[in-house]
């Protein structure tokens, strides 16, 4: 009897010790995860610089950081970021308005949507870049450019998901309706418009996504402000530290632009995209 | 009174399409509960489809209190399986009688009696903040029945509504739906192709055969008490009858696939 509960004292310490940190560990596991992850990246990067690449081609994110402080400290990259974020965001607002109030139409008014159809499969394919050449002869190298580019690659996708969720609006959903008294107005404002909500946020992150994929072309081929200039601009004079300035602030930008999207959905459509 | 006569329905070109349904008579009371019982695809959410007046017959007539049906119409509830598509999900379970009663134009000084009316009738009314995705199947139908019950129609067009819900929860509904109608005296339209489910609820059975052109076989008329119990002689006797109109009716269907 004795032996034992000597026995166990020390053992129960230590699975309380253990219980104790594995559920620290659970409740903080992703975050725990992520910051791992971020720290194996650098340490990976700085090891990948140092003795496999030339610290020229790849430079250690020591030397990354310390070039990117006097830009941060300067407000040289805040004034990139804000130009390139304001083409980002009106050519994605306005981009996603047009693409939502045809998509609804569209959606509803089924010749219309044929007829219109083959050419929206057409001229989805031809992506922002593939627009830069065209952009810049119509409305040269100043902000419409960029803003008609960001347009552009907004507007389809915004479009095509905008129709296939006014499209996918349950029938039974609209029959109730119909039988409860709704007209045809009520049925498309009340229904049809909340119904194709999960669909639309689901585009406004992918059109997210690929404006700032297309605006760092845009900008390199068509400007002379923005983080895409900063880009071509350091690159011209072979600063690759300066390039990997530009790339971490685009990283960093778009994953905090989606993230902030998501809030924002969050905070005001969480109601549209509960499950039936 | 909900009268077809003469109705054929025929899906695709007008020769040579589908013939779904072919001659259906059917005319159904003021407070009849009637249930239209067939093996699936045999055309009853065609036929119930007809009479809600989401698709026009392709020959024949359909009226209700003599005038034709033209249109989904006010006094014609339909009630659907999946209630959660036919429900608002991203509206709490108060907010869906709500629209209701607004697109209804129901004065909205009488909004909040009739809302806890119709919830307390259906034992909601303590959930009436959630949302739809979070009540159970059995919830939801409830709710679904409370809706349409909000907006007083005359008949209640139920499309095999209770056929995805688990065998205790069905029988509550059972009881539910038969108090309800026996409180408010609506004509209840039932589609199943459950005959247990048609036998206790049903004034009156019309089975149909499958398809193509599937007709009404017969009518059965039941005319014993409610809460009924499926062990009575009488039921045992009108089940073994159905189950001999139906066995030649599916094995024909199951040849036809072979
Ligand atoms: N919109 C439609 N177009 C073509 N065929 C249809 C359509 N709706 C139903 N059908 C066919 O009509 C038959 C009856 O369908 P339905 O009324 O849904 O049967 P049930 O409700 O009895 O299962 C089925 O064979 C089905 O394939
Ligand atoms: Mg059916």
């Amino acid at each position: 009897m004795a032996s034992t509960g000597i026995k166990t004292a020390p053992a129960s310490i230590v699975s309380v010790y253990q219980m104790r940190m594995a559920s620290i560990w659970r409740r903080h596991r992703s975050l725990g995860l992520t910051i791992m992850s971020l720290i194996l990246g650098f340490a990976g990067w700085q090891l990948l610089s140092t003795f496999v690449f030339s610290p020229f081609l790849v430079p250690p994110p020591v030397r990354v950081i310390r070039t990117a402080i006097p830009m941060l400290l300067s407000g040289e990259i805040l004034h990139d970021v804000l130009i390139s974020l304001s083409r980002v965001f009106v050519g994605f607002i306005t981009g996603s308005i047009a693409a939502i109030l045809l998509g609804v139409i569209l959606g509803r008014i089924s010749t219309l949507h044929d007829l219109v159809d083959p050419i929206i499969e057409l001229l989805r394919y031809l992506s922002p870049t593939a627009m830069i050449p065209i952009a810049v002869i119509w409305f040269g190298i100043g902000e419409m450019s960029k803003y008609f580019l960001i347009f552009w690659g907004t507007f389809f996708i915004m479009l095509v998901n905008t129709i296939a969720g006014v499209l996918r609006t349950p029938i039974a959903r609209q029959r109730a309706a119909q039988c409860l008294g709704a007209s045809q107005l009520e049925i498309f404002a009340y229904i049809v418009v909340p119904s194709a909500v999960p669909y639309i946020v689901t585009g406004m992150r992918v059109a997210m996504a690929s404006a700032f994929m297309s605006i760092i072309p845009a900008e390199i081929l068509a400007a002379d402000s923005g983080i895409g200039y900063l880009l071509q601009n350091s690159s011209m004079l072979l600063q690759t530290d300066r390039i990997f300035v530009a790339l971490l602030t685009i990283s960093v930008l778009g994953f905090l632009c989606d993230r902030a999207l998501r809030l924002i959905v969050d905070l005001t459509l969480t109601r549209f995209t509960l499950p039936a | 009174m909900l009268q077809l006569s003469g109705v054929c329905k025929t899906y695709g070109p007008e020769s040579g399409g589908y013939v779904a349904l072919r001659d259906i008579d059917v005319a159904i009371a003021d407070g009849e509960f009637f249930c239209l019982l067939g093996p699936s695809g045999c055309g009853k959410s065609t036929l119930l489809n007809i009479m809600a007046g989401f698709e026009p017959a392709s020959v024949g007539s359909a009226t209700f209190d003599n005038d034709p049906i033209v249109g989904a119409g006010r006094d014609r509830m339909m009630f659907f399986q999946d209630a959660g598509s036919a429900l608002l999900p991203w509206l709490t379970v108060e907010e869906n009688m709500r629209f209701a009663l607004r697109v209804r134009r129901i004065p909205k000084t009488s909004w909040p009696d009739v809302i806890d009316k119709y919830l307390t009738a259906v034992d909601l009314a303590q959930h009436r903040d959630k949302f739809p995705s979070q009540l159970s199947g059995g919830m939801r139908q409830r709710l679904q029945i409370a809706r349409a019950l909000a907006v007083e129609p005359k008949v209640l067009l139920m499309d095999e509504p209770f056929a995805a819900l688990d065998a205790l929860t069905r029988r509550r509904m059972h009881a539910t739906l038969l108090d309800i109608w026996q409180n408010t005296g609506k004509t209840i339209v039932f589609v199943t192709h459950d005959i247990g489910e048609a036998l206790i609820l049903a004034d009156t059975i019309a089975v149909m055969s499958v398809g193509p052109e599937s007709k009404i076989m017969q009518l059965f008329r039941l005319d014993l008490p409610r809460p009924r119990d499926l062990a009575d002689s009488e039921l045992r006797k009108t089940a073994a009858n159905i189950e001999a109109l139906l066995a030649p009716e599916i094995d024909r269907s199951e040849a036809r696939i072979a």
